[in-house]
């Protein structure tokens, strides 16, 4: 057999260096964005938009041993108004979450990486992927998580408000179908300063069954379907990019058996109100930092109760109103 | 609680002013406890930075305030029983 010089062997292989640059280049390389995170990672996603941000590097599979994660921050344990199950935990400069029975997510907010569990379902990982993980890392990035989903309109953010199940995932899809962009749609990334900006998040939509049923949702694509949800990824052209948008209001969605009305409401209730939004977060030093990120809320941006019929029949009613007012 | 009780704030609560005229906001880190308070509990809460006893702040009180009322002293006496039984207060006898 010939043998051939490390040298020859390279400059014969040039298609091997070739391999080799892209291998790196795809590993390195931003995918798209999401909460303003350039995501570099070899991984399939289905809901980045355009555009750049601070690089997060997104990795598979996470190798955990119960043993060794350090000290428990804080677990959650399922509620009649939140499902979610979750213990957190830390050690050194990484968190370790165990969201349900999803495996462990490793998070490390200096770093900026996060490191997924080996899941045979792609799509439902990166939806929890974009839940309590990448908010652990906006959160240490100094922005603030608010149960709430956004629309662009005519440029600017209206922020919609609500505990689960209330309604404001079929409102955001009600904007979708009126052609409105939509920036977040279960959880919103706000940047509060007295320019106050929304950060996009995943292009995605959940619904409940009942209302896929009722309505198309337009500019969007079915990735699946789970009990409770069916689960759309808005089409590349109605996703933009992941430049962050002016926030022009919030609403709180209230329920109303006469018609629409927008209600301000005194600070010391607003700021009661949006608290429970913002969730169960893990160290005090977070829960000061997201408090003292709501009072200044209430102070830069103008907040509102929307009083609004809760049936289906009123939801492009409802679009119709909020677009009006603002 | 009487005028020579000692009195200050719990470490553990965060006050946030909000605009102007419109008084403050209590949370309570550690139990979540959220408490809305006037512009003169807020005046009263920022005095309870420091140790110090009830017949000390309420002359404070009086002198930050414009146009204090005569019922002053009881009226700082009920705010402090009502921050005392939402567990926001420290009290030395």
């Amino acid at each position: 057999m010939r043998r051939e010089t490390f040298s020859s062997w390279l400059s014969n292989s040039s298609w091997l260096n070739n391999l080799t640059t892209s291998f790196f280049l795809t590993n390195a390389q931003t995918i798209g964005t999401c909460f303003g995170f350039a995501v570099r990672s070899s991984l399939p996603f289905y809901y980045l938009r355009s555009g750049d941000g601070e690089p997060l590097d997104v990795s598979a599979p996470s190798c955990i041993d119960d043993g060794d994660v350090g000290e428990l921050l804080i677990e959650w344990a399922p509620t009649p108004q939140s499902p979610f199950e979750g213990r957190l935990f830390k050690k050194a400069t990484r968190l370790f979450l165990q969201m349900g029975g999803a495996g462990w997510f490793v998070i490390d907010t200096e770093e900026s990486s996060i490191t997924l569990p080996e899941q045979a379902d792609l799509v439902r990982r990166e939806e929890r992927l974009w839940s309590l993980p990448a908010t652990l890392c906006f959160l240490a990035r100094g922005d603030l998580p608010l149960h709430a989903a956004a629309v662009e309109v005519d440029g600017d953010a209206l922020v919609i408000g609500a505990p689960r199940t209330f309604g404001k995932t079929t409102l955001a899809a009600g904007f979708v179908n009126a052609g409105y962009r939509l920036l977040s749609e279960d959880i919103t990334c706000l940047r509060i300063a007295s320019d106050t900006l929304a950060i996009p998040g995943p292009a995605m939509l959940r619904v409940r069954p009942d209302v896929a049923e009722r309505m198309e949702i337009k500019h969007a694509t079915q990735l699946g379907e789970t009990d409770d949800r069916v689960h759309f990824a808005l089409e590349e052209d109605a996703r933009g990019d992941g430049r962050p948008v002016p926030v022009r209001a919030v609403v709180l969605l209230r329920e109303s058996d006469d018609g629409f009305r927008l209600e301000s409401a005194p600070s010391t209730e607003v700021v009661r109100d949006l608290w429970p939004l913002t969730f169960g977060l893990p160290t005090e030093h977070d829960r000061a930092r997201a408090f003292a990120g709501l009072v200044d809320l209430a102070r830069f941006v103008p907040i509102s109760n929307l009083y609004r019929p809760r049936r289906f029949e009123d939801l492009a009613a409802t679009v119709e109103y909020l677009v009006d007012a603002f | 609680m009487g005028p020579q009780s000692k009195v200050r704030r719990k470490p553990q609560v965060m006050a946030r002013e909000l605009a102007e005229g419109e008084g403050g906001v209590l949370l309570h880190l550690e139990s979540g406890s959220y408490h809305g308070v006037n512009p003169v509990g807020l005046v009263i809460w920022e005095l309870l930075e420091d140790e110090r006893s009830v017949a000390d702040l309420v002359n404070a009180v009086r002198d930050r305030v414009e146009d204090p009322p005569p019922e002053l002293e009881s009226d700082v006496m009920d705010f402090l029983t009502g921050v005392e039984a939402r567990d926001l207060l420290i009290v030395a006898e």
